[in-house]
C-alpha cells in the first residue's frame, strides 16, 4: 500500500473531510490514466461541496474542461 | 372501517363525541393521518430549532421522513428527508450544514435550497453527468410550509388552500400580536410524552370546564365565570380569561409586553387550539405554543415551547414561568390518559356534551368529522 493510500484511509478512518479533499487532488495529480483523474477529482469536489470549502470552483473547472460535470 | 359520524356533526344538545374507534383502532388513525392531519396544515416543529442558516434537523410526521432546514438564505423549508437517488435517509441527525447536503450513501449532493448540485461517477467512475439524468428534476422534494408564531405548519399532501386564507380569521384576531416573538431558549422548551390519542390534547385544551377541577391552583384568582369561550365553527377553538395575571419576581419585575397591544390584553389572555395539533396561548408578556406529535394510536409526544417579547429575559423568571407552566400541562396528563383508557369501553357513545361548556370541543369533533366527511366524499368519488 502507498503513502498517499495510507493517508487517505487515515483520512476517512478519522472522517477528515478536509484532509480527503487535499488528499484526494493529490491522486489526482499522480494518477496514471485520465478516468483515475476523474475518479480522484469527483472525491475531492463533493467534499469541498459539503464543506463550502474554497477549492469547489476549482475541482469544478478542472472536472468541466475534462468533460465530467 | 367506516365509522358512523352523523350523531357527531349533530348540534350540541344532541350530539355525540367521536366513537371510540377513532381513538383504539388503526384503520381509522389510518384514514385521520390522511384526512386529518396530512390534508389539512398540521404544526411539525418551531423555526427555533433552526436557529442559524445551515442547521438542519430531521424530523418525523407520523413516520414521514422530513428535514427542516434553514437555507443559506435565511429561509425555512421543509424538505423529504430523503436523496433522490435510492430514497436514502439524508440527514439522522440535527447537524449544521457547511455547504451542500451529501447523502451518505454514493454521495449525490443538494443545496440547502434543495437543488441537486452533484450527481458523483452517475455516467461510470469519474464522469459525474448521464444525458438520462437531469438534475434540474431531481431536487428534493419540498412540502409546503407556513411560519405563524414561529410554529412551522406543513401541509404534507399539498392540497390545502394558503394557509392565510384557512387561518384568516384567527390571523386577524391576533392581529395584535403580530411583532417578534423571542424563543426563550433551553429552559424555555419541554417536552411531555403522554399515553393518549393526539385528538384528546386538543379536546382538553380548547374547554375552560375542567379549570377549576384540574387546575385548582387557578382559583383563587382565575374562577370559572371569568372565562369565555372562542368558537369558529370549522376552524379552530379555544378559551379565553378575562383576569389573566402576570408572573412577578420578588423585585416585582415583569416580563416586558408585546408592543402595540390594546388595553383588552391587560388582564385578557387567550387559548386557542389551531386544528389539528397546535396549541397557543397569547398573553400581553408572553406566549407559548405546544405541537401534539401524534406517536401512534395512544402516544402523543407534546412540545412545548415559551415565547418573550424581547431576546434576553430575567433568567430566574423565566425559569419559574417554565416550571409553572409545565405544572399545569402535567396536571393535565392524568385526565388525557384517562380518557384513552376509557376509549377501550365497548359501546361508549363518544360521550355527551354541557350544551352550555362543551361547546369547543364539540367544534373539534365536529371538524374532525367534516374532514374526515370530506375525504369519504373524495374518494368515493375517484
Amino acid at each position: 500500500m502507498s503513502d498517499l493510500d495510507e493517508r487517505l484511509l487515515a483520512a476517512h478512518e478519522a472522517d477528515d473531510r478536509g484532509a480527503l479533499i487535499a488528499l484526494y487532488i493529490e491522486a489526482a495529480d499522480t494518477a496514471t490514466s485520465e478516468t483515475a483523474a476523474g475518479f480522484y477529482l469527483t472525491h475531492a469536489y463533493v467534499f469541498a461541496l459539503e464543506l463550502n470549502d474554497g477549492r469547489q470552483d476549482a475541482l469544478r473547472t478542472r472536472l468541466k474542461a475534462m468533460g465530467r460535470v | 372501517m367506516t365509522t358512523d359520524l352523523s350523531t357527531v356533526i349533530r348540534p350540541i344538545d344532541s350530539a355525540n363525541g367521536l366513537p371510540n374507534a377513532h381513538y383504539t383502532d388503526p384503520e381509522v388513525f389510518a384514514e385521520e393521518r390522511e384526512g386529518v392531519i396530512f390534508d389539512q396544515w398540521a404544526g411539525l416543529a418551531v423555526a427555533a430549532d433552526v436557529p442559524e442558516a445551515g442547521d438542519a434537523k430531521p424530523v418525523e410526521l407520523l413516520g414521514v421522513p422530513l428535514l427542516l432546514i434553514r437555507d443559506k438564505g435565511g429561509q425555512v423549508r421543509v424538505f423529504h428527508n430523503i436523496c433522490r437517488h435510492r430514497g436514502m435517509i439524508l440527514v439522522s441527525e440535527p447537524r449544521k450544514i457547511e455547504g451542500a447536503i451529501r447523502c451518505p450513501y454514493h454521495s449525490w449532493c443538494y443545496s440547502t435550497q434543495g437543488r441537486l448540485v452533484a450527481t458523483p461517477h452517475v455516467g461510470g467512475p469519474g464522469m459525474n453527468t448521464h444525458e438520462d439524468i437531469d438534475k434540474s428534476d431531481l431536487g428534493l422534494v419540498e412540502v409546503p410550509s407556513h411560519i405563524w408564531r414561529d410554529v412551522v405548519f406543513v401541509n404534507l399532501n399539498g392540497n390545502a388552500a394558503p394557509f392565510e386564507d384557512v387561518h384568516a380569521d384567527l390571523l386577524q384576531r391576533w392581529y395584535e400580536f403580530d411583532s417578534p416573538h423571542h424563543h426563550g431558549g433551553a429552559d424555555s422548551r419541554f417536552q411531555l410524552d403522554v399515553k393518549t390519542n393526539w385528538k384528546l390534547a386538543v379536546e382538553n385544551y380548547c374547554e375552560s370546564y375542567h379549570l377549576p377541577w384540574v387546575h385548582p391552583g387557578l382559583n383563587s384568582y382565575s374562577r370559572l365565570e371569568d372565562h369565555y369561550h372562542i368558537e369558529k365553527p370549522g376552524q379552530y377553538s379555544g378559551q379565553g380569561t378575562y383576569v389573566y395575571r402576570q408572573l412577578k419576581a420578588d423585585s416585582g419585575e415583569v416580563f416586558p409586553d408585546f408592543p402595540g397591544l390594546s388595553d383588552k390584553w391587560n388582564e385578557g389572555a387567550e387559548y386557542v387550539a389551531v386544528f389539528p395539533n397546535v396549541l397557543l396561548g397569547a398573553q400581553r408578556d408572553h406566549a407559548f405554543a405546544i405541537i401534539l406529535e401524534p406517536r401512534g394510536l395512544d402516544e402523543t409526544s407534546e412540545h412545548i415551547h415559551l415565547y418573550y417579547a424581547s431576546e434576553k429575559t430575567d433568567d430566574a423568571l423565566r425559569a419559574r414561568n417554565t416550571a409553572q407552566w409545565k405544572e399545569v400541562f402535567e396536571e393535565d396528563v392524568f385526565v388525557v390518559e384517562g380518557m384513552q383508557k376509557g376509549r377501550h369501553a365497548p359501546g361508549f357513545d363518544g360521550g355527551r356534551f354541557s350544551p352550555a361548556m362543551d361547546g369547543p370541543t364539540h367544534l373539534f369533533h365536529a371538524w374532525v368529522a367534516e374532514k374526515l366527511h370530506d375525504r369519504r366524499e373524495k374518494l368515493a368519488a375517484e
